[in-house]
Order: structure tokens, then C-alpha cells, then sequence
């Protein structure tokens, strides 16, 4: 790579479009399938598809990043969290309001009372930081609060702040993406041993959602974009490639099998380093040959469909799990989760189709100052939705005096 | 930020002060995200906002105080617990532990626990000068006997130093997951340990068998969905038979359940945490 050259505005090459590669919507669609599963109790292992989301999210940023510093010699920051707002906000402020107001209407107390004291520290993207204080995880918690899942999300915003300053700062001119490399697998490392650190503890809240002990698989995916990586995975031959993307994936998928949940022994204690590193493989592979047999069946059309729907997916199917009642016209089990999956579908869609799209593709008041504005008027509604909806009082006749006296 | 948020707007207002206090971080966390801003993580570390704070409003009538210590079946206890020795003029702190508050000083698991433990504990002796240590055996007292026994020792002695009395009371029967499974023999011979210390200690450290109140069968001892901690119904009775073996011991009056059941403390988070009502 040579070393940028300045050139006039006027004459600046347009901000390049990261090459769409089918299989990794595939990869999406799969990691919000097993995510879907696994809270509703079907698939231990399940929750592994977060991890999935990670690595994939780390790579595409870290390659749009560099790809950005190469074609223009700098990468316009304020434009890249434009973007990602652009991209995620709109989605997730709807689902937030909408989930609120369908607490207040058929939640419980306690679910609505957490769902008010959890939103604000949503709104600010670090509510995996308040859920370690809270220590969700000890308590087994999840089910009582709707915003519970994305503590995932306020990790990848996280991760958006800090990343591309880092790329930024040491991605641009010679040696670059070998100086990201560097730090990638460095911080990924370290990464590493602070979730070794915390991964003891009883209440494993800060090593599974703590931002920097689960960087490793953001920065695994960002090393896989970098050059010198894709050069050394440029020269495994086709064949050889397509068996290690079949391999990997038949590994990944008997460890979202076979892994016993959360507590599984193991998992804080490098499982799940093992598992970001074996996607982020998959990952950096399958971008390279992803008209294998592996690639090609990742990217058919049911995991991409799914993958075009994993965003809202994602963000839709907590609070429908938590909300719809235990028994849905006599069905549980399985036929719970059916009525689940099929009513967090709907919702995607019709978020995709009425509220990402348009500001993703159509909206050009949803860009620059405009966009801004329309930002700060969109958090002042549900600002003021959250200060409207009327404190719950959780405990109420909940103890029988009379049954404690007779005891 | 929590506390002192909480204590100005408790001087005026009609509303909870938790409440208000969650809703300013609430207000700053929103004003953060229109930001866009970098500071996500200035907001973090609100705590858990224990009882210990009323602690010092509370109508100290008969000058007594106690120390609650313990894990988070104790935790679950001690709202209506406070509520209940308050409402008998008796000051409550409560320094139970979420996922910790073992004293035992035992096998790698514990050992760290425990430090944590007697680390708060010496700050809460300095800070509430307790005349009781009420200490509930915790799900993590896991050594050996002897190491058992050699910490509830430590404990009779680092109470009797400060001046306090020792009562240990036994954990309620819960349910024996896979995760506890392997500490089956330590949490078994923990309450032998604490009684063996109490029969040696001349009077000095009272035990209190809570079979009494739960029976040994965890399916009937009123455990809220996860099998091991309690809901408001179980915790208040668990509150009113406590109240009344430390006003035997002690000798004051325990208030009657009327005064303090059905209070303030029955919308403790623990308890949406549990998934109760």
C-alpha cells in the first residue's frame, strides 16, 4: 500500500462501499435464529450467536474503516457515527417508546418499574454497565426486564466510539492496516485475560457483559480485515478453504448445540475466545471464497432472509418473549415460542419496511444537520413518553397479614 | 450520586426518593445519547441502595442495634426484617452480600468471599457500632468443618471485640442445583459448625435453628421461583419469627406485623429481580 497522497476536494474519490458478501447475511440470520432459540429455551448454546454478531460487526467496521483510509487517505468520523446512527437509532428508539408503552399495558409491575430505570441507561448506550451493578445475571433476571438483551447493542456502540478513532489514528498510509492488525490481536489479548480475571466470580454479570471482556470478539473480527490477514487467508487454496469453512462451521454449530448455557464450564475461561476466533476464521474465509459449498449454503436465501431481518429481530423478540403470557391460546413450549418467533417477525418487518429503510435509503432529512435535529426531537419524544408513563408500585398485597400472624 | 440525590429530594417531596434519584440518572443518561457523546460510561456504578442508609433515621427506642450479614437469602430478608425491628425501635443495618457475605475462610471459591466479607464487616462494626452481629450461614460457608468452625470462632470473637453479641441463625433449606451440588457436604455441616461454636462459647453466641420457621424440605418453605431465595410473604415471615427470638434474647418487644408488613418495602427491586409479585 502506498502512502496517501492529498488531493483537491473537487476531486476526492467518493467514500467507498464495502463489497456485499452474501454469506456473511447468512451468518447474521443464523446468529439471530440461535439467539431466538436459546431464549426460548431450545438451544443451550444459543446465545453464542452473540458472539457471532461481535466478530462479524468488528470485521465489517474494521474493513469499511481502512477501506475508507485507503481510497481517501482519512476516515471522516463524525460521517462514520452518522451512519451508524442513521443505521441503528431509528430502529431501536421505535422498538424502546413501543416496548415501554406495551410494559405499561400488559407488564407486570416489577417488568414495567425495571423497564422505566432501565431505558435512560438504553438511550445512553451503556446499559450492559448498569446490568453489571445490578448484577442481572446473579439474580437470573432477565425475565423480568424487556431492554435486558441489549446489553449487546450498548457493547457494539461502545466499540463504535473508541474503534474507529483507534483506525483513525494508526489505519492511515504505510503499514497501516499491519499497525491495526497489531493492535487488534494486542487488545484482543488483553481482552482475553480480563475476562479470565472476572469469569471466576459467582455472579458472572461483568465478564459476559462488560465491554472490555467481550472486545476480544470484535477485535478478532477487525484483525480478519486487516491486510495481511486476508493476504494469508488469500493463499489457502479454493478447496481447502471451502473444507475449513465446512469445519468450522459443523464446530460452531455443535458448540451452539452442545454448550450447557451461560454456567457451562469453561466458557469465561477461553471457550469463548475459542468460539470468536473460530468465526472470525469462518468469517475472514468466507469472504474470501464465498462461492464455496460453505458459502453458498450461508448465504441461500432462508439465512439471508433472516439476516436482513436480524437487526430488528434482535431488538423485537425480548420484549415479545417477556410480554406474551406463559400460555398463548392454550400453547406453551414449543408452540409458544412459534407465536413468538412468528409475532417478532411481523414486527421486524414492519419496522424494516416502514422505519429503517426509509431512513437508511430514502430520508435525506436523516443526514447532516437535519439529522441531528431530528435526533435530538426523536429522544425529546421519548423522553417524554418514559417521563409520562406513571410509576408502577411492584409488592402491592403482596403479603397476607392474617397467614403471617396464624404462622 | 444515588444516596445524596436521594437524601436532598427526601426532605421535600412526597415521592419515593429511589425513585427520584433513578429518574435524575435516567434525565442525564438521556441528555448523554442526544449528545451522541463519548461519556456512556460516566453513569455507571449506581449501587444497590441497601437499607443500611435509613438506618440512622430510624426511631432508635431501645438503643439497640443489628448488624444483618449475610448472602443474598439474607438479602431477600432484609427489607421487612429492617422494617420489623424499626418498627420495634430497634436500628437495623443490612450488610448482606449479593453473591458473597460468607465469612468462612474455606476452599478457593470462598476464601475471596470471605476476605470481602470481613473487610465490610470491620467497616460496618467502625461505622454502626452494632450491639448485635446477626449473621445467616450464606449458600457459600464452604470448607471443611473445621474451617467452619474456626471462622464462626473468629466471628464470636471479632463481635465480642467490638463489643457485640453473636447470633448465628441457619440458611433456610433451598433448592441444590447443579451448581451448588458440589458443595452438598459443606452447606450440610455449616449449621453442626455455628451450633458446636455456640454450645462452646459459654452463652456468647446464640444459635437459632430457622427449621423452626422453614422446616428442612426446600418445596415447602416458601422459596420464590429459583428455588433459594424468598418472596415478600416468605421474608416478612422469616422478619416476624427473627424479631421475636432476638426480642427473647435481647428483651424487647417485637412490633406486631400490622405496624410493618405490608409496608414501603414490599416494592424492594430484589423482590421484581426474583420475579415476585
Amino acid at each position: 500500500m502506498t502512502a496517501p497522497v492529498p488531493v483537491p476536494r473537487s476531486h476526492r474519490r467518493p467514500r467507498p462501499r464495502a463489497a456485499h458478501i452474501a454469506p456473511l447475511d447468512g451468518l447474521r440470520g443464523l446468529a439471530v435464529l440461535a439467539v431466538l432459540l436459546f431464549h426460548a429455551g431450545h438451544l443451550d448454546g444459543g446465545f453464542l450467536g452473540v458472539d457471532l454478531f461481535f466478530v462479524l460487526s468488528g470485521f465489517l467496521i474494521t474493513g469499511l474503516l481502512l477501506g475508507e483510509a485507503g481510497a481517501r487517505g482519512r476516515i471522516g468520523l463524525a460521517a462514520f457515527w452518522g451512519r451508524r446512527a442513521r443505521r441503528l437509532l431509528p430502529a431501536l428508539g421505535v422498538v424502546g417508546v413501543a416496548a415501554l408503552l406495551l410494559t405499561w399495558a400488559f407488564g407486570s409491575p416489577s417488568v414495567l418499574l425495571f423497564a422505566l430505570q432501565d431505558a435512560p441507561w438504553v438511550a445512553a448506550q451503556a446499559v450492559n454497565w448498569h446490568f453489571v451493578t445490578e448484577q442481572i445475571g446473579y439474580w437470573n433476571a432477565s425475565g423480568t426486564r424487556v431492554f435486558a438483551h441489549l446489553w449487546s447493542i450498548a457493547v457494539e456502540w461502545q466499540f463504535y466510539l473508541v474503534w474507529p478513532v483507534v483506525v483513525a489514528l494508526v489505519g492511515r498510509g504505510r503499514g497501516g492496516h499491519r499497525r491495526v492488525a497489531v493492535l487488534a490481536g494486542a487488545g484482543a489479548l488483553v481482552s482475553l485475560a480480563l475476562m479470565l480475571s472476572f469469569g471466576d466470580a459467582v455472579d458472572t454479570t461483568r465478564a459476559y457483559e462488560g465491554t472490555d471482556t467481550r472486545a476480544f470478539a470484535l477485535l478478532l473480527g477487525a484483525l480478519v480485515a486487516c491486510a495481511p490477514v486476508r493476504g494469508l487467508l488469500a493463499r489457502v487454496p479454493k478447496g481447502v478453504a471451502d473444507g475449513m469453512c465446512a469445519a468450522l462451521a459443523c464446530g460452531i454449530g455443535a458448540a451452539w448445540v452442545l454448550t450447557d448455557g451461560q454456567n457451562a464450564p469453561g466458557l469465561f475461561r477461553g471457550g469463548l475466545f475459542v468460539h470468536s476466533a473460530a468465526c472470525a476464521l469462518l468469517i475472514g474465509l468466507l469472504a474470501q471464497a464465498p462461492d464455496g459449498w460453505a458459502g453458498r449454503l450461508a448465504g441461500s436465501t432462508v439465512p439471508r432472509w433472516f439476516g436482513e431481518l436480524s437487526y430488528g429481530l434482535y431488538l423485537w423478540h425480548w420484549p415479545v418473549y417477556v410480554l406474551l403470557p406463559r400460555t398463548v391460546s392454550g400453547l406453551d413450549g414449543w408452540g409458544r415460542t412459534a407465536v413468538a418467533i412468528a409475532v417478532s417477525v411481523l414486527a421486524a418487518w414492519v419496522t424494516k419496511v416502514l422505519v429503517e429503510d426509509p431512513v437508511r435509503f430514502r430520508a435525506r432529512w436523516a443526514a447532516g444537520r437535519r439529522g441531528a435535529v431530528a435526533l435530538v426531537a426523536a429522544a425529546a419524544v421519548a423522553a417524554g413518553v418514559w417521563a409520562a408513563v406513571p410509576q408502577p408500585r411492584p409488592g402491592a398485597g403482596s403479603v397476607d397479614v392474617e397467614r403471617l400472624n396464624a404462622s | 450520586m444515588d444516596k445524596h440525590i436521594a437524601a436532598h429530594y427526601a426532605q421535600d417531596s412526597h415521592q419515593p426518593p429511589r425513585r427520584l434519584s433513578r429518574r435524575r440518572a435516567g434525565a442525564v443518561a438521556l441528555l448523554a445519547v442526544t449528545a451522541v457523546a463519548g461519556a456512556a460510561l460516566t453513569g455507571c456504578g449506581s449501587g444497590d441502595g441497601k437499607d443500611g442508609g435509613d438506618a440512622k433515621t430510624a426511631a432508635a427506642q431501645n438503643g439497640k442495634k443489628v448488624l444483618w450479614v449475610g448472602d443474598s437469602i439474607a438479602g431477600a430478608e432484609a427489607p421487612p426484617l429492617g422494617a420489623a425491628l424499626k418498627a420495634s425501635g430497634v436500628e437495623f443495618k443490612d450488610a448482606s452480600s449479593t453473591g458473597g457475605g460468607t465469612v468462612v475462610e474455606g476452599d478457593k471459591m470462598a476464601a475471596p468471599l470471605a476476605a470481602d466479607t470481613w473487610k465490610n464487616l470491620a467497616k460496618d462494626i467502625g461505622s454502626f457500632h452494632p450491639d448485635v452481629i446477626a449473621y445467616q450461614i450464606t449458600t457459600y460457608d464452604w470448607g471443611t468443618a473445621e474451617q467452619q468452625k474456626a471462622s464462626y470462632e473468629k466471628l464470636a470473637k471479632t463481635a465480642q471485640d467490638a463489643g457485640a453479641e453473636l447470633v448465628i441463625v441457619s440458611a433456610p433449606p433451598f433448592k441444590v442445583d447443579d451448581f451448588y451440588k458440589k458443595y452438598e457436604g459443606a452447606i450440610a455441616s455449616a449449621p453442626k459448625a455455628a451450633k458446636e461454636v455456640a454450645d462452646r462459647s459459654g452463652g456468647k453466641v446464640r444459635f437459632l435453628d430457622a427449621s423452626a420457621l422453614w422446616g428442612t424440605d426446600a418445596g415447602k418453605a416458601q422459596r420464590s421461583s429459583d428455588g433459594v431465595h424468598s418472596c415478600q410473604q416468605g421474608s416478612a415471615a422469616f422478619a416476624k419469627w427473627f424479631t421475636e427470638q432476638l426480642g427473647t434474647a435481647y428483651g424487647f418487644a417485637p412490633a406486631a406485623a400490622e405496624k410493618w408488613a405490608t409496608g414501603s418495602w414490599t416494592g424492594d427491586d430484589r423482590y421484581g429481580k426474583l420475579d415476585c409479585r
